[in-house]
């Protein structure tokens, strides 16, 4: 075996650069896209805006040298990784603190201060897998979901508004406080999950088989709630207001681009094509439509990222209509449509994630834990989430009873918090009483975090409810 | 019959079931937030979502009031059965464990156990001595028994740790019968008292959607009612001071606001909205004498008196708020002040009453009628109504002593556990002796594993031998 690994050391060593020159190139472009359609920031240097910003720029570089250690193996890029996580996680501290004294409360109450608060605990976290576990590549994982994070923050309105009468109350924090925790623990649960699998010597069409329905599912959310005939459904901006269009009170107006629906369409086909190919591929026995599949999958990465590029000229140059605008057009901004810049952005990650693997499997692997011991950290980060998350429901259901009257009323984001739970719960169970370990278990933790994800976004962007307080 | 007995306990005790329920649970509320239920979604939202044809099917299947329908309970209660056979199967199994614990490690018990050594020694009378400072050091307190001549020590530590489980599975159990206690006997209605006066009857809502109204023990008086803005116009606080009066006295008295209820008798009284009620506090009359004069601006309070130029006084005799004319006599029919109707009456200095209508839509004068005064109405102060959610909930506390119950069995579950050491002196089949010592965990085996490895360690440096089952 290590006689194999020597072999090809330096076969690897060739594409290594280039690799890295393209990763750091499309973050690069990815994050300069992106800023440009940020909003501009001022005020004290200490303030949260510049604090957030650094925090950013600090972000980026950590994630991308924990990638660039992931392709390479050299130990100094994860050193300096970590200083950055660490520089960046003091910018961000700063940010929150910031916040909360101006606001006078601490940042929960709105989808802007919850991000703030779960990149926080999430780089915290990734800090102290590392030092704690020993699995430094974990940050490759979790500092691009910071990164993505982050941007999306500069996107959501951050003004600090008043809270209305029923967040007032101490449980609630709690309550958030909780949520943020354990939804981080949930999620580092997830990245060593994939890291065990990588481990394991899952085949990479089958990683590349999930990254496919990952994509294609957050593509089919999009589209189920946004397609209209051939168009996409945006919310409306006012920019001088720098505020939504309200139809009424708590119902943003919603104007259509034409013809992006059909574009979308085509990326969703793109995306669900390697999926498909490859459980043919299963069904007939085929290699050759694996192949296909991996074609199939470059093809839909790149369908992907013009789909973003596409989207953010239209939405920063045009005005649009739709039948209820009653001929009116509106502008629209990237602001309002975190949900769809979140999706696209998320399935582009998740394909670049997928190449690194795809390109420099067995030097990852050289990187990781044993996969005995990443099976056993999964276990037990899922030991700190699940208590977490059930004192997490416990303080919501406290809190509701004390605004409501009722600690329990079934609706969306309480049932799918429940859903969580019991998702987790019977990972805990099948692993303790059937001794479920390995590839099922992670595939269980990884279930989990989907679940996670849903109940975060999902709940808030698709599904109606009483939690409309996050959408704003 | 017994056998059916023995089958249907064999099913709901085994995992299998338990997780086959929660992925139903799981799968059904999943579906109850996809598909708009009664309870929650206005019956024009179901009909604009839904065709009716949709509608009547959703409805048959009880797929609109899925948290409420009887296959949903019916689950609930098969889970809880679940997880009262599963505790009683396995509790004898753990009652053992803790109480009557395997003292003495015969020949098969020790090939058992997951962990092993065995050490040479020279001094084989003070070997178990040794293992049992030894043991001490780690923590254990180990005790000596004999059977049939031999010795064995036997320690255990957080040996409450196999009851974790239990405590989890009670906790719930507790959950649920809270709920349903409360589904039974509790109850949630919602009341409007205006400023200044007293209601007792509340209307109850049930899961169709439909109203019935119910009488509380105990009557509340609004003393006063108010709301305060930020300066962007949301609301930042509403309250309202409340009395209760039971059996004509007072009782009880608090200012209430949202997330701060009011608590008597199990009732609990919750700030939900506040408004302006449809009685008017005060009301203004422009009266302009009839034989001359210039008029006057009179504020009368509803139920109270206003002095005329002339020594007479005014007074309110009717508000009706919607009126509407029927055999010449004026009958209210909603409580909307959309279309009001005054009644004035001008009492003089001896007694005698003019009465006066005004109809303030068709003729906002009393021109004609029988009144030293022509009166207009030119404005009206309005009294605030507080808007209550009254809810009884006695199963709440189940519900709370369950929370608790199952954080302190989550923090057990995960983070103690039941560690077991035996030792014992050995013949090594070749005419010497070996200090043998095993030992085992009920859960965190690899940190176990760790633990032994040290004790280990300083066994073999205590007795000066090493592991006898690696050198075989």
């Amino acid at each position: 075996m290590s006689e194999a690994r020597v072999e090809q050391q330096p076969r690897a060593g060739n594409g290594t650069a280039l690799l890295v020159l393209v990763g750091m190139g499309i973050a690069f472009a990815l994050i300069v896209a992106l800023l440009t359609a940020a909003k501009s920031h001022n005020g004290p240097i200490y303030g949260e805006a510049n604090m957030l910003y650094a925090a950013l720029v600090l972000y980026t570089g950590a994630a991308t040298l924990y990638m660039g250690y992931g392709v390479s193996g050299i130990e100094r890029y994860a050193s300096s990784a970590t200083i950055l996580t660490a520089l960046g996680f003091l910018a961000n501290t700063a940010a929150v603190a910031h916040r909360w004294s101006v606001a006078g409360r601490p940042p929960f109450s709105n989808m802007y201060e919850m991000l703030l608060s779960f990149v926080w605990t999430l780089a915290l976290l990734t800090l102290f897998a590392e030092r704690a576990y020993k699995v430094k590549i974990i940050g490759s994982v979790t500092m691009p979901i910071t990164v993505v994070s982050v941007i999306l923050m500069q996107l959501l309105p951050s003004d600090i508004r008043p809270l209305v009468p029923a967040l007032q109350s101490t449980w609630l924090q709690v309550h958030v406080t909780l949520a943020m925790l354990s939804y981080a623990a949930c999620a580092v649960s997830f990245a060593v999950a994939m890291m065990f699998l990588v481990q394991d010597g899952m085949k990479s069409e089958s990683f590349q088989a999930l990254t496919s329905f990952g994509m294609s599912a957050v593509y089919a959310a999009m589209l189920i709630t946004r397609f209209r005939g051939g168009a996409l459904a945006v919310t409306a901006y006012d920019l001088q207001e720098k505020s939504e269009v309200m139809v009424e009170r708590g119902h943003a107006l919603f104007i259509q681009i034409p013809d992006l629906g059909w574009l979308y369409l085509l990326v969703l086909v793109s995306a669900l094509a390697p999926l498909v190919l490859y459980i043919l591929g299963q069904v007939q026995k085929n290699r050759a439509l694996f192949d296909m599949a991996s074609k199939a999958m470059f093809i839909t990465i790149a369908l992907q990222a013009l789909g973003l590029a596409i989207f953010i000229t239209r939405v920063k140059n045009g005005q649009y209509t739709s039948p209820v605008a009653e001929g009116q057009f509106y502008s629209t901004a990237m602001p309002a449509n975190p949900f769809l810049l979140a999706g696209i952005i998320g399935g582009i990650v998740a394909g670049l994630l997928y190449l690194l693997l795809l390109w420099r499997r067995e030097g990852l692997q050289k990187m990781m834990p044993s996969s005995d011991k990443l099976d056993a950290v999964t276990y037990k980060v899922i030991c700190i989430a699940f208590p977490l998350l059930t004192l997490m429901i416990a303080a919501g259901a406290y809190w509701a009873n004390q605004a409501w009257g009722s600690y329990w009323s079934w609706d969306p984001k309480e049932t799918w918090a429940a859903i969580t739970w019991l998702v987790y719960a019977g990972y805990l169970h099948m692993r303790i009483t059937r001794g479920w370990k390995g590839r099922r278990a992670a595939w269980f933790a990884i279930l989990g975090f989907g679940v996670v994800i849903f109940t975060f976004f999902g709940v808030t962007y698709l599904l109606p409810g009483l939690h409309a307080y996050a959408a704003g | 019959m017994k056998s059916v007995w023995t089958k249907v306990y064999q099913t709901l005790s085994s995992v299998k079931t338990g997780i086959s329920l929660i992925i139903l649970v799981g799968v059904f509320s999943a579906i109850g937030t996809v598909i708009l239920q009664r309870p929650t979604s206005e019956p024009d939202v179901l009909q604009r979502n839904y065709t009716p044809e949709t509608l009547a099917i959703l409805d048959r299947l009880g797929l609109t009031d899925i948290f409420h329908a009887w296959w949903f309970l019916v689950l609930l209660c098969l889970f809880c059965l679940c997880l009262i056979f599963v505790s009683i199967d396995r509790w004898p199994n753990a009652w053992k464990v803790y109480a009557k614990p395997v003292r003495f490690a015969t020949a098969p018990f020790r090939v058992g156990l997951p962990q092993s050594v065995k050490i040479p020694v020279r001094n084989p009378n003070e070997a178990l001595s040794v293992a049992g400072r030894v043991f001490a050091r780690f923590g254990i307190k180990a005790q000596s028994t004999t059977q049939n001549g031999e010795s064995c020590l036997f320690g255990e530590t957080q040996k409450f740790s196999v009851f974790a489980v239990y405590i989890v599975h009670m906790s719930l159990l507790c959950i649920f019968a809270g709920y349903i206690l409360d589904g039974v006997v509790g109850y949630r209605g919602n009341i409007a008292v205006p400023e200044g006066e007293v209601r007792n009857t509340i209307t109850l809502r049930d899961n169709k959607g439909g109203e019935s109204k119910k009488v509380l023990p105990f009557s509340i008086r609004c003393d006063s009612a108010g709301m305060e803005s930020y300066a962007d116009g949301s609301p930042k606080k509403w309250w309202s001071k409340l009395t209760l009066l039971e059996n004509g006295k007072e009782a009880v008295s608090k200012t209430i606001i949202v997330n701060d209820p009011l608590t008597y008798k199990g009732i609990r009284l919750y700030q939900a909205s506040m408004g302006q009620s449809s009685t008017p506090k005060t009301l203004s009359f422009d009266a302009a004498p009839v034989k001359g004069g210039d008029p006057v601006r009179l504020e009368v309070p509803l139920n109270g008196k206003a002095a005329l130029p002339d020594g007479e006084t005014l007074s309110v005799l009717r508000w009706v708020p919607d009126y509407y004319i029927q055999d010449n006599e004026v009958f209210n029919k909603s409580d909307e002040a959309e279309n009001p109707a005054v009644q004035l009456g001008v009492t003089n200095a001896n007694g005698e009453v003019k009465k006066a209508w005004i109809l303030y839509r068709q003729a906002n004068t009393t021109e004609g009628q029988d009144a030293p005064y022509v009166f207009s109405l030119k404005e009206a102060t309005w009294s605030q109504y507080t808007g209550l959610e009254v809810s009884h909930q006695p199963g709440q506390f189940g519900v709370w002593i369950g929370v608790v119950l199952m954080a302190i069995g989550l923090v057990i579950a995960f983070y103690t556990q039941h560690n077991r050491v035996w030792a014992m002196v050995l013949d090594d089949g070749q005419g010497g002796k070996v200090l043998w010592a095993g030992g085992t965990s009920n859960k965190n085996r690899d940190r176990f594993q760790a633990k032994f490895e040290q004790i280990k360690a300083a066994l073999q440096q205590e007795l000066g031998g090493t592991d006898a089952n690696k050198e075989s």
